[in-house]
């Protein structure tokens, strides 16, 4: 840019650092993150999913600049464009590997990525892979890919971005590995839907009741009866409440990760069972949602986890609005990109 | 350490167990003058019934269990204040039923459709609704009437009891049938040679094997099916020749095909038959 010196917005600490650069990016302000995780003595500047993060931002955009301090604690970003996944060569989809130690589920990547998607130039299709990939819910707080795709992506249908062009495949599931860490599932994101302005959107209405409960309840690696037992104890809360409720069950294998070479040989991990859970509402477009995943370390039954992620959608539902914590980023941050009209919106 | 134990509870349980055994013996009793009332009274109107010796032994096996389950309380009022408690679940409870088509809706790769009542669930044809008196109710509930008593015989297979897969197929065939077709649809067109003659001679092995065991055993079977004599014309196509059999470029016919074409010989021509006929014929007139 020839332009003059640009401003930086200043922030620091690693907090909320993908809505920031997500933000960043979509107004075309750079940003300037200093202090990130400098008072850790072990593991200070950025950890591998930020890195991870911040590669993928290059790699579906053009132009943007990013800076990195030599210890990681301080971050330099001027945006580019969002060109979408055409500049690469080798088919439409972007390959984005997330290294061994990510700890954090592919939603966390998932969520800032598909808020960029209905500005870009072209479609955004991610393949996620390599051995970080966790597609389950997570104890750091992430949700798992069925609440992305169920909860998530039907949020965007409000602001005019057609629903059956978005597809996320989930190619392998996988739940966090040995100490929270790895995974090695396979997750493909497809945004073909873009617009240049979303539509406005009115939700002050009330949210209405539950009309009907869906899950998924997934086990990989692990007996598919831990599936049938999340499902009854979490019936066991919630239909005394609501009669419509399916929960499909999903088996899959763990993933096989590592290379035959090395010494290890190849190996299952990302062992592990959760549950997700999401109501609808009668009012068009509310979703609440919850998910629990089992603990990496295991020593849960599948009954605890389906009384928990039960109880967890209860108090979802107590806390009202018309979008869920999960859901309220999304949401604020395509009402705030759209046109000049009031947009409304109860939390 | 036990066998006082033991003891000790005993005795315990049997102090414990005391007036509730009275009062079942006493329950004895009224019963056994019911019966003996009973007895009385048909011994009035017929014969006087065998005496039959009381069963004694019945009634100590049954002090003794009662001693055993004495035993038992006795062990588990040592912790009273200790609840126990089992928690069955049952994971073979009918778990969230989702059918075919919404389960497909639900997990695909697409984020699912809000309304996905209206467009996904058929409504499916077959379902009549019991009290409708409509005449069109009236003649499928006709028509469903119709089909399983023509079809019925199908559900007997031990293999496959339901209207489903082979069955199914084995039904649409009896009903294009009823319909007049001539070909049937469970019948494989094209095959190679070889497999048609396999299957062919696998079954008229088959067949043979049971007429030869029903034969052995002295069971009478059905008659054989003839087999169709396929020695009529055969369809030479237009433009052919009408007799022989063309090979190599030539027509070969065989000693057959000659008799036809020349007739009966009658051995009166050598003998001048036609002249004799002829003369025959004059002499007659």
């Amino acid at each position: 840019m020839a332009a003059p010196a640009p401003e930086y917005l200043r922030f620091t600490t690693h907090k909320s650092l993908t809505h920031r650069l997500v933000l960043s990016t979509l107004t075309g302000r750079p940003v300037h993150i200093s202090q990130i995780r400098s008072s850790s003595p072990t593991n200070p500047g950025l950890a591998p999913h930020e890195i991870s993060f911040l590669r993928l931002l290059d790699s579906i955009t053009n132009g943007s600049v990013m800076q990195i301090s030599y210890t990681g604690t301080t971050l330099t970003y001027i945006p580019g464009l969002i060109t979408g996944s055409v500049s690469t060569g080798g088919g439409d989809v972007v390959r984005c590997v997330l290294p061994e130690t990510c700890r954090r589920g592919v939603s966390w990547f998932l969520l800032p990525l598909c808020m960029l998607a209905p500005f870009s130039k072209a479609p955004i299709n991610v393949r996620f892979e390599g051995d970080g990939v966790i597609t389950s819910a997570t104890e750091t707080g992430d949700v798992s890919v069925d609440t992305v795709r169920t909860a998530i992506l039907p949020l965007y249908e409000a602001f005019g971005i057609i629903g059956s062009k978005l597809e996320l495949r989930i190619l392998q599931r996988s739940c966090a590995g040995v100490g929270g860490k790895g995974g090695g599932g396979v997750v493909e994101l497809r945004f073909g839907s873009q617009v240049r302005l979303p539509k406005t959107l009115h939700m002050n209405r009330s949210p209405g009741r539950v009309k009907r409960i869906r899950g998924v309840a997934y086990s990989t690696g692990v007996s598919a009866s831990n599936s049938a037992r999340m499902i009854n104890a979490a019936r066991g809360v919630l239909n005394p409440l609501v009669p419509d409720i399916h929960v499909a069950s999903q088996y899959d294998q763990a993933p096989l990760v590592g290379d035959k070479g090395s010494a290890g040989g190849k190996k299952r991990t990302g062992v592990g069972f959760g549950l997700s859970l999401i109501a609808e509402c009668s009012s068009e477009g509310v979703i609440y949602s919850a998910d629990v995943p089992a603990p990496s370390q295991g020593g849960v039954t599948p009954e605890d986890i389906g009384k928990r992620c039960a109880y967890q959608l209860l108090e979802m539902v107590s806390q009202g609005g018309c979008i869920t914590r999960v859901g309220a980023p999304t949401v604020l941050t395509l009402m705030a990109m759209g046109s000049e009209d009031v947009g409304r919106e109860e939390i | 350490m036990a066998p006082t134990l033991g003891k000790r509870k005993r005795e315990v349980a049997n102090l414990s167990n005391k007036s509730p055994r009275i009062s079942s013996d006493e329950r004895e009793e009224t019963e056994l003058d019911a019966q003996e009332i009973f007895r009385r009274h048909f011994e009035a109107q017929f014969q006087p019934l065998p005496i039959i010796p009381k069963p004694k032994t019945v009634v100590e096996e049954l002090d003794d269990e009662q001693d055993e389950q004495s035993d038992w309380d006795g062990i588990s009022d040592g912790d009273e204040n200790v609840v126990q408690v089992v928690e069955h679940t049952d994971t073979q409870l009918r778990i969230s039923a989702m059918s075919k088509e919404e389960l497909k809706a639900f997990m695909t790769s697409k984020p699912p459709s809000s309304n996905p009542g209206q467009s996904l669930i058929r409504d499916k044809p077959g379902l009549v609704e019991d009290d409708d008196p409509s005449e069109a109710a009236n003649l499928k509930k006709d028509l469903a009437l119709q089909r399983l008593l023509a079809e019925s015989h199908l559900l007997e297979s031990s293999k496959n009891p339901t209207l489903n897969g082979t069955n199914r197929h084995k039904a649409t065939e009896l009903r294009l049938q009823a319909l007049g077709s001539k070909m049937s649809i469970l019948k494989q067109e094209k095959m190679p040679m070889s497999h048609r003659r396999g299957i062919i001679a696998k079954q008229t092995e088959k067949e043979e094997k049971r007429r030869r065991e029903a034969r052995e055993n002295g069971i009478i079977l059905e008659k054989a099916k003839m087999k169709k004599n396929t020695d009529g014309k055969r369809d030479r196509g237009v433009g052919g020749p009408g007799i022989g059999k063309f090979s190599g470029g030539t027509l070969n016919l065989s000693k057959k095909d000659i008799f036809n074409i020349e007739g009966p010989r009658r051995s009166s021509s050598t003998r001048g038959g036609r002249g004799g006929g002829r003369g025959r014929g004059k002499r007659g007139r």
